[in-house]
């Protein structure tokens, strides 16, 4: 088994418990109900190589614009020109070291980690990681744009691992910019962020995730919030063979502010499964999430929804809302919403709905001269743009609507 | 223009049009009333295509061309132009870009070039004034939290835009106020030519105070069951369907 070779690396002693936790469980198989639709058995049968030092082909910078750039090449974390003012990039251990009050918070974070053994493998085999420091009151006129990039010629398993702190009242614009090269071998790319935005701060975060056919992408995304803060977050699952999305979110402050939007196009053969938490630990504060997805070929996606609200997290309004269409009478989507509420001064509500275009609309639009497939485009691009417009930063807008508008193009035939 | 021969048609196991003859000529306005669910907009949406009704009988002839055999845009294409009695609402596509995406459809189907940016700025601006529509309502999404009334101008506007050979009015002056109901009418009658033909489906003699039609039917159960000159839809209006339908021998 493929997991067999981790047994005689030599890890210390926490890095040590983080493998045997992974190892005592193994790569998730669809017995565990939070991955029902999504197993992950078949990666036992690949000999991974598990720390790869190749240098990926094309790993050119974005086209976006940054105050700052930074690179995962394989793995490995480096940053592209010089530091804006107010942040500073160091080692975990150096960041822990000046910052023991944080440490003392980040101790008690109390992540939802049930049936997620990538994420113990991830820690166990990221021996360091970054945090990327964004000091107090920093407003950076532009975003820092991290690209993460994926390229091998031997089957390899990724870990890539970040910290952001956003200190008290910053403002920041983040662009994730996942990617592996098509001609890749395969690959498993195994992806934790942890970010923190403290009191009164805000971030807005764009992730594209653009992934060969032949590339398993498994994102855990924890965002904890503090008192005051707002994040807008993205998520646009464009590409990728095996793409499963564990976004949570943190509630640890009141009157806070949670935007979650998430656009996936999953095509022919691929596999895109979205798995989110928001968790109210805290009065007053409230979420939003809306999910929208456009399933094309033989594709399959999954939607799962959890929203917690607990017992002190009174007078929270938490609203979710994920739309499919099917494009394809051979692709599946799965969807599950979950609310747990023990408090009772709360608004909530959720809604999916998974179906095919209008016929009504179908025959108006045709009505006007319109053919049928150049009218379901049309109602397509209407549908996934209506997520893709309220991106910000127009380079980036284009560059998703781009690529979505050709994917569902193509597999539409027009 | 167009003729209508011994038109059956059905959904699922209801025949609601049960055998209608009707002929029209270019250069001619045919109003068609009748008492609720009568058949008139099955009617329209049989011709327009509307694939859920099954044609079982009889057969359409549109400008020399068997209309049924063409899909809807394909009959859009050869100049049938329906203005729809519920139009449909089209999240996140505005009426400008719709009409831009029908327009070079319709010219690619026609073997003409696309028009490009320029020409369609000038054309919808020609056609705004037809039915004094304002630039902001055609920017947001089509019908999408417009007023009754709205939705109704809106149509006329695609009307304008199209230019159609046969333009079937499905109860567009239901909603419009008074104003409204005059500027629609003045904008339908604007693109009346010797060239093309209207067929208006209306309840209202109102309407038909401004559109003048040369014919008016009136259809009850699937049939036309009465035709005459404008003066029949001022009887009808005085007397209602009663006097008709009584004299009918089932
Ligand atoms: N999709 C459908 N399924 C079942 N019955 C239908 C359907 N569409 C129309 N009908 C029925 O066909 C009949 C004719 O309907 P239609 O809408 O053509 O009437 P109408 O003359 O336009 O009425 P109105 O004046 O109210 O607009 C009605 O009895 C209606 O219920
Ligand atoms: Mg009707």
């Amino acid at each position: 088994m493929a997991t067999d070779t981790l047994v005689s690396i030599s890890l210390g002693k926490e890095k040590q418990a983080a493998m045997d936790r992974f190892l005592a469980k193994g790569f998730p198989t669809n017995k565990w109900e939070e991955w029902k639709y999504a197993s992950l058995k078949s990666l036992n049968d690949i000999d991974w190589n598990w720390n790869s030092s190749e240098t990926p082909t094309n790993a050119s910078s974005t086209s976006i614009e940054g105050s700052l750039q930074l690179q995962s090449l394989n793995g490995k974390f480096t940053t592209v020109g010089s530091l804006p003012n107010g942040v500073e990039i160091l080692e975990f251990s150096a960041f822990a070291a000046q910052n023991p009050d944080f440490i003392t918070k980040w101790e008690k974070r109390n992540q939802i980690l049930d049936q997620n053994s990538l994420y113990d493998l991830n820690d166990a085999l990221t021996t360091t990681h970054q945090v990327i420091w964004v000091k107090a009151g920093t407003t950076l006129p532009q975003p820092i744009v991290h690209q993460l990039l994926a390229d091998v010629s031997i089957a390899s398993a990724i870990q890539s691992k970040l910290l952001i702190y956003i200190e008290k009242g910053a403002n920041v614009t983040w662009v994730d910019d996942l990617r592996s090269n098509s001609s890749s071998e395969t690959i498993l790319s195994n992806y934790v962020q942890e970010i923190w935005v403290e009191e009164s701060a805000n971030l807005t975060f764009v992730k594209t995730q653009d992934f060969a056919l032949k590339t398993t992408h498994v994102d855990h995304t924890f965002i904890f919030q503090q008192a005051n803060s707002q994040v807008d977050m993205f998520t646009f699952s464009i590409n990728g063979g095996f793409v499963r999305n564990n976004l949570h979110f943190y509630v640890d402050g009141e009157n806070v502010l949670s935007n979650l939007n998430g656009l996936y196009v999953p095509g022919n053969n691929e596999f895109i499964d979205s798995h989110t938490v928001v968790d109210h630990r805290k009065p007053n504060s409230e979420s939003n999430e809306l999910y929208k997805g456009v399933l094309l070929g033989n594709s399959t996606g999954v939607f799962n929804g959890k929203i917690f609200v607990r017992p002190d997290a009174q007078k929270t309004n938490a609203f979710q809302s994920c739309k499919n269409v099917l494009a394809s009478d051979k692709a599946t989507m799965n969807t599950k919403p979950q609310l747990e509420i023990w408090a009772d001064d709360v608004k909530c509500s959720h809604g999916t709905t998974t179906g095919q275009l209008s016929d009504e609309a179908l025959f108006y639009m045709r009505s006007r001269g319109i053919s049928e497939e150049a009218a379901k485009t049309l109602l397509m691009l209407a549908f996934v743009q209506q997520v893709i417009d309220k991106v910000e930063i127009p380079e980036l807008k284009e560059s998703i609507s781009d690529r979505v508008v050709a994917k569902i193009q193509q597999a539409l035939g027009v | 223009m167009l003729s209508i021969k011994n038109l059956h048609a059905r959904i699922g196991e209801k025949e609601i049009l049960r055998g209608i003859n009707l002929e029209i000529k270019a250069g001619e306005v045919h109003a068609i009333m009748g008492p609720n669910g009568s058949g008139k907009s099955t009617l329209a949406s049989v011709l327009a295509g509307r694939e859920d009704y099954e044609v079982t009988e009889g057969s359409v002839e549109f400008q020399g061309k068997d209309l049924l055999d063409l899909a809807p845009e394909e009959r859009a294409a050869e100049g049938v132009f329906l203005a729809f009695q519920y139009p449909v609402e089209i999240p996140g596509v505005s009426t400008t870009n719709f009409m831009k995406s029908a327009v070079n459809e319709i010219r690619k189907y026609r073997g003409e070039e696309p028009l490009d940016a320029v020409q369609f700025l000038k054309m919808f601006k020609e056609k705004m004034a037809y039915v004094n529509i304002d630039q902001s309502l055609l920017s947001r999404s089509l019908n999408e939290g417009f007023s009754g009334g709205e939705k109704k101008r809106n149509e006329i506007f695609q009307m304008a835009v199209l230019d159609p050979k046969l333009a079937i009015l499905d109860e567009t002056d239901s909603g419009l106020d008074i104003d409204a109901l005059r500027i629609v009418a003045e904008g339908v009658n604007k693109l009346k030519s010797p060239t093309n033909a209207t067929i208006v489906v209306t309840h209202y003699q109102r309407l038909l105070d401004y559109i003048v039609p040369d014919f008016v039917h009136v259809l009850y159960k699937g049939r036309i069951v009465k035709s005459g000159t404008k003066e029949l839809a001022l009887e009808l209006e005085e007397k209602g369907y009663d006097w008709i339908i009584s004299a009918l021998v089932d």
